[in-house]
């Protein structure tokens, strides 16, 4: 899928392993659709504090609130998606006031296996009757699949009800061409093992989904010569015990040579063992860090993502 | 304190901290080391995405415990280093076989649709296995130490809470409330009257009557190891409380990861846990000057430049200042970054630091490595 392609789908989850970048990955993704005119929600789930505070300059609520022009962003609470599920369902509000003021219900729906994530997934499905494009910053790795894959288990548990058609239409959805889950990924060993493991996992337990492609973040592009580096190696050996400052320096020309080595590296492997697309992007501020803020980081970031989609245009 | 004195202290390590943060990589090298000291070491990871064996170069290993070859590293190492992948599944049967008067109660619990489909999938439930297992391991009198791993949880301490939602979920008063229609073969909606016949119809609509009469069921058959699974929480509750018990903060030294770690000072002094304090990785050090290339390596360069490309030095010098730019640029935002947090620390707390390592850790060695820079080098 190229990624004007996925710009275009209506459902985009982004999870990957914790401390990928995968909340400014979102953010950016959901700016660059909004400057294009689509109406975008951005939606976290059911967290305590919600991540995309500091990447959007102000805190999402359950109801969207706006954070720019055609961009709104939404904390999926459980608690106030159960209540709205349960609005929808039961006709009566006499009678979902009493379920909710029930303390043992309340208790029986905390704990039942799935009650929660049913009712998120539905909550995000939801909104993409009101929005041209709905993006999900998910939760890392294991939670994200546990997730994703409760549809299933709802429609394997249950026979009849509410939870198992909304369950169904979640699968539907799933299922729809136009909804994409991106794996976020940094250029380490580590992290590509992680990745790995991770896209195999969706595979199986959540087949619907298509993962058009791996992002991999923080990623430096070769610009050191075979002969710079060569001299760094030179250097590093010749000098080893001659004093911190000779190290020091030499240790910050080392790092930039040993992330193009890993970035080659973990393209190369991606590629090699899931065989999908990888789309890399350039660390930001010195070394990868974060330099100018948050906000300022995702509109690199997107501005990053524009840079590649007309690249691939012309090629 | 010490961390030398923390690890001959405690008898329980937690690390906790947000995802990325190199949390596997220190439980391990901490595990390790004490281990080199001579203590009986186990390791546990609950992380669903199974990094330590990768971090300890182990391919990949179950719930068995695995025992970890110290030879390589030279020296007198007569502590074990044990490690330890949780298998959810099997942590929840283990649970049960023990909880379980006889073989047919276990078979009938085992085989219940309800009870599998926890076991196997249900989010949570793995940090609920987790402290199950840990409580386990702590208590087998076969380890001095064990080191947690916690998975990176996106709500904070989650972790520290997993043994009650499962108390939850099987709480008596729901228990009562939900079997007593059953018991006295009383059939849905014809006899419950008032609020609890309206939401025992509701949840009978909103579940579906089979799943209701299969988590009936299932139900029936914990409600004996409902004492059980109390006293563990229970049990584990106090394990956390324990004075021999230790949470460690780790973290990276920037924005989102910092705050996190506040978060997580936060919380436990809130909720009285032991926490000595935190572990700062990933660290840029610098010597906190500008260095110039071309003043510090001299001619060097230009002299073991001769075979390479003309001008590959001069170029290479310009590349080495400005990356040293860099690099002090940004162990000034770091440092800054720490001092805030060291703003949420009380006066007891410890701020333990590991620099940014060149290459990957992924071996015994480099994890060694990582131990010295929280240590100091091995003794002996």
């Amino acid at each position: 899928m190229r990624l004007a392609q996925l710009l275009r789908c209506r459902l985009i989850f982004v999870t990957g392993k914790g401390g990928t970048g995968k909340t400014s990955f979102a953010a950016a993704l959901a700016r660059l659709s909004a400057n294009r005119g689509r109406r975008v929600v951005i939606a976290e789930v059911d967290s305590h504090r919600p991540a995309l505070t500091s990447v959007l300059g102000r805190a999402p609520a359950y109801a969207p609130v706006s954070v720019g022009t055609n961009l709104d962003a939404s904390n999926v609470t459980w608690k106030e998606a159960l209540e709205e599920w349960l609005y929808h369902i039961i006709p009566a509000k006499r009678v979902v006031r009493l379920v909710l003021a029930n303390r043992i219900v309340q208790l029986f729906l905390e704990a039942t296996p799935g009650a929660r994530e049913t009712v998120i997934l539905s909550r995000l499905v939801t909104l993409l009757d009101h929005y041209d494009q709905v993006i999900v910053d998910m939760p890392a790795s294991g939670h994200a699949l546990s997730l994703l894959s409760v549809p299933h288990i709802a429609v394997r548990l249950m026979r009849t009800g509410p939870v198992r058609e909304r369950s169904e239409e979640v699968l539907e959805v799933f299922k729809d061409p136009r909804t994409a889950l991106i794996v976020m990924g940094l250029p380490e060993e580590m992290v590509v093992n992680e990745t790995i493991e991770l896209w195999q996992d969706l595979r199986k337990q959540v087949p619907e989904v298509q993962i058009p492609l791996v992002a991999l973040n923080r990623c430096a592009a070769p610009t050191l010569t075979v002969d710079e580096q060569t001299l760094i190696a030179r250097l590093a050996q010749a000098d080893h015990a001659e004093g911190d400052e000779v190290a020091e320096l030499l240790r910050a020309g080392s790092w930039e040579a040993d992330l193009e080595r890993a970035t080659a590296a973990a393209t190369e492997r991606l590629k090699a063992e899931i065989g999908t697309q990888v789309v890399s992007f350039p660390r930001l501020g010195a070394l990868g860090g974060f330099d100018g803020g948050p906000e300022r980081l995702v509109q690199q970031m997107a501005a990053a993502l524009a840079r590649y989609e007309l690249a691939e245009q012309n090629s | 304190m010490k961390l030398g004195k923390l690890i001959d202290d405690s008898r329980l390590l937690i690390c906790v901290g947000s995802g990325g943060v190199g949390k596997t990589t220190t439980s391990a090298a901490i595990a390790l080391r004490a281990a080199r000291e001579g203590r009986r070491v186990l390791v546990l990871t609950i992380d669903p995405a199974k990094r330590l064996a990768n971090s300890l170069g182990l391919q990949r290993f179950g719930n068995d415990v695995k025992r970890i070859d110290l030879k390589t590293l030279g020296g007198e190492a007569d502590g074990e280093l044990w490690a330890m992948m949780l298998d959810n599944r099997r942590t929840f049967d283990d649970l049960i076989f023990r909880l379980t008067p006889d073989e047919d109660a276990r078979q009938r619990i085992l085989g219940n649709r309800v009870y599998r489909t926890i076991a196997d999938n249900v989010a949570g439930s793995q940090d609920y296995m987790a402290t199950e297992k840990l409580f386990d391991v702590v208590n087998s009198g076969k380890y001095d130490l064990v080191v947690l791993d916690t998975p990176p949880v996106k709500n904070a301490l989650d972790f520290l809470e997993a043994p009650g939602r499962l108390a939850r979920f099987t709480d008596e008063r729901i228990m009562k409330w939900f079997l007593t229609p059953y018991e006295e073969g009383r059939v849905f909606g014809k006899i419950l009257v008032g609020t609890s016949a309206v939401v025992f119809r509701l949840l009978a609509y909103i579940f579906g009557k089979e799943f209701l009469q299969e988590l009936n069921q299932f139900f029936i058959l914990f409600r004996d190891l409902y004492d059980g699974f109390r006293e563990r929480h229970e049990a584990v509750m106090e394990l956390f409380h324990s004075k021999d018990t230790a949470f460690l903060v780790v973290c990276a030294p920037n924005e989102p990861s910092i705050e996190v770690a506040t978060y997580f000072v936060d919380e436990l002094r809130a909720r009285r846990m032991p926490n000595p304090g935190v572990i700062v990785n990933q660290r840029h050090e610098t010597l906190g000057k500008g260095l110039d290339p071309n003043e510090v390596l001299g001619d060097r360069a230009d002299e073991l430049a001769e075979d390479l490309q003309p001008h590959t030095a001069a170029q290479l010098m310009a590349r080495l200042g400005a990356a040293h730019r860099r690099l002090r640029e940004l162990s000034e935002r770091e440092a800054a970054f720490v001092r805030e947090l060291r703003r949420h620390m009380s006066a007891v707390q410890v701020q333990w630091t590991v620099p940014r390592l060149q290459g990957e850790v992924h071996d015994l060695e480099a994890l060694d490595h990582v131990g010295d820079h929280l240590f100091g080098r091995v003794r002996g």
